[in-house]
């Protein structure tokens, strides 16, 4: 197990020297869609389902944006504030819908992406329509991370803050006290054991939105602009197809499933809009061929050999 | 297990449903270490009474004391915390986890969180946290279901689900127990094992208050019996009083 998380770690840090820039683009934006779609993850396995990941993104993406153009303030002080605002939405919206289940709770997060991305459209002061463009990109040991090659590894680094983060949490007391919400007769169980189970809610969906602000950062600084069509709905739910074609049954699932939709998805560019679609296709197929995802694929094989 | 039964106290308890009485003026004392049978015929509102001692329903009126302490405020995860465990009619369990983490997240419950530490990987906490899959082993020990441990709760057999209900209560150390039907979906024998276990685990160690149908059970491990009939207490006493006691008798078994 560690010599393959060696060989893992040499991969990351080192492929991107070897590779043009366009692998090195492909790699920047498999990292940022693993480190959301581990977010999304991280809910799924409560039993939550977010549709509306997306506007924490925007949250965080426009924080980065605003303060680096309209303060004129350091990427980093922006990068920094990111997850904070975007936790604080998170735990606000948590304790005010987490009382929903099912769809209900995915309706709620989706109405609330959407009013995210509706007020940045709507309010000038806020990019308006066309988005706040001109983002610095941040400047390390007094060099500006300019070239493609730079930036992948602070993208990486912000990954793997964002995985490590909810990787450990998963692990904690806390984390082990997630598992019993999935239903509401469960969620009653555990409050008759103590477990203040709104507040757990709460806490554990800032968690996750102040993952996803922290890379929407770090996005918004790659780009170089936000704006109201980044972050749409479809964006939360590629990260959906995310987490359940890469499978549900361990962390390494979302990170698989990012990885090789986000992979395909950019060759896909061509097709533009109807990259969901393709989506969208390839996740009924996975549903029905292989309900465990992508991560059961190695056992299925070994089993049909 | 260190904690000492507590004695609960409930006074002048009523609840309204919208307009619906379902509890009138509900008052009794459970004294600490005694095992207390709660009966009466269906809708008569016991298992409001329990929700209510549990802390799930807020009563309309009235007050709900552990060992003197006014706990009616109090949520049920707050009283789950002043030592208030239950157990619920349909077997509740966390389906998806082994009979083992269903009993540890009930152990966790005692332990402090430290999600910092945790994060941080600390030596310490792994150390507390081994020692809570200790006590949960020792929990399904007591109860004699520690063979299932790594099973899934989800896929146990009826009678085992019950037993780790209780375990799962057991393991947040109760002072107070409330059981509701543990025997329901049993057949006699197996209900008379499964509290004939659970009397040897707990006797002393808390007070229980068990809501059965069964009345051969009730009066068998019962010293106390409350009869609850349309939301009220009519009778108080030990079960050897139930057979003589008229207004039982016609809630039992009606009259013309």
């Amino acid at each position: 197990m560690n010599a393959a998380r060696l060989v893992v770690a040499l991969v990351l840090a080192l492929l991107p020297l070897l590779t043009p820039t366009y692998a090195q683009h492909v790699a920047i934006v498999v990292l940022i869609n693993a480190a959301y779609t581990v977010g999304v993850y991280f809910m799924l396995r409560m039993g939550y389902l977010t549709l509306g990941h997306a506007g924490y993104i925007a949250l965080g993406a426009y924080t980065a944006a605003l303060v680096s153009t309209r303060l004129g303030w350091s990427p980093w002080i922006g990068i920094a504030l990111a997850p904070l605002v975007a936790g604080a939405a998170g735990w606000g919206l948590g304790s005010l819908t987490m009382r929903l289940r099912g769809i209900y709770f995915s309706l709620s997060v989706f109405a609330f992406g959407e009013i995210v991305n509706a007020t940045f459209r709507a309010v000038p002061a806020l990019g308006g329509p066309a988005g706040v463009a001109g983002l610095p990109r941040p400047a390390f040991a007094g060099i500006a991370l300019e070239s493609h090659l730079a930036y992948y590894y602070l993208v990486l680094a912000a990954a793997l803050a964002c995985g490590t983060f909810l990787y450990r949490l998963q692990g904690t007391r806390f984390g082990f006290a997630l598992l019993t919400l999935r239903t509401a007769d469960e969620e009653r169980l555990a409050q008759s054991i103590g477990i203040d189970t709104p507040r757990y809610k709460a806490w554990a969906f800032a968690a996750c939105c102040a993952a996803a602000g922290l890379m929407g950062a770090v996005h918004a600084h790659y780009l170089r602009f936000v704006g109201p069509s980044i972050f749409t709905f479809l964006y939360s739910t590629d990260l959906v197809v995310f987490a359940m074609v890469g499978g549900l049954g361990s962390f390494a699932g979302p990170l698989i499933g990012a990885a090789v939709l986000t992979a395909l998805g950019e060759q896909l560019f061509s097709v533009g809009y109807y990259k969901s679609l393709v989506y969208a296709v390839i996740l009924i197929a996975i549903i029905l061929a292989l309900p465990g995802g992508l991560l059961s694929l190695p056992q299925r094989l070994r089993r049909a050999r | 297990m260190p904690a000492s039964p507590a004695q609960l106290e409930v006074r002048g308890i009523g609840k309204l449903f919208g307009g619906l009485s379902a509890l009138e003026e509900v008052s009794f004392t459970a004294p600490a270490g005694r095992l207390l049978g709660l009966i009466g015929p269906n809708g008569a509102g016991k298992s409001t009474l329990f929700n209510i001692i549990a802390g799930a329903f807020r009563p309309s009126r009235g007050a709900v004391l552990l060992d003197g302490r006014d706990v009616t405020p109090l949520g049920s995860a707050g009283r789950a915390r002043m030592g208030i465990g239950r157990t619920f009619q349909l077997a509740t369990l966390f389906h998806e986890l082994s009979a083992m983490q269903n009993v540890l997240q009930a152990v966790l419950c005692r332990a402090p969180r430290r999600t910092l530490a945790g994060l941080l990987q600390s030596e310490a906490y792994r150390r507390e946290q081994q020692a809570c899959e200790a006590r949960a082993r020792q929990v399904l020990e007591t109860l004699d279901i520690d063979a299932y441990w790594n099973q899934r709760a989800g896929g146990l057999p009826l009678g085992v689900r019950k037993l780790l209900t209780v375990a799962v209560a057991l393991a947040t150390e109760p002072r107070l127990l409330l059981l509701d039907e543990p025997a329901a979906g049993l057949s006699e024998e197996e209900g008379r094992r499964l509290m004939a276990r659970i009397d040897a685990t707990l006797r002393g160690r808390c007070t229980v208050i068990v809501v059965e149908h069964h009345l051969k059970l009730i009066q068998r491990f019962c010293e106390q019996v409350i009869v609850l009939e349309f939301g009220r207490v009519i009778y108080d006493g030990p079960p050897a009083g139930l057979k003589g006691n008229t207004r039982v008798v016609d809630a039992y078994l009606g009259h013309d």
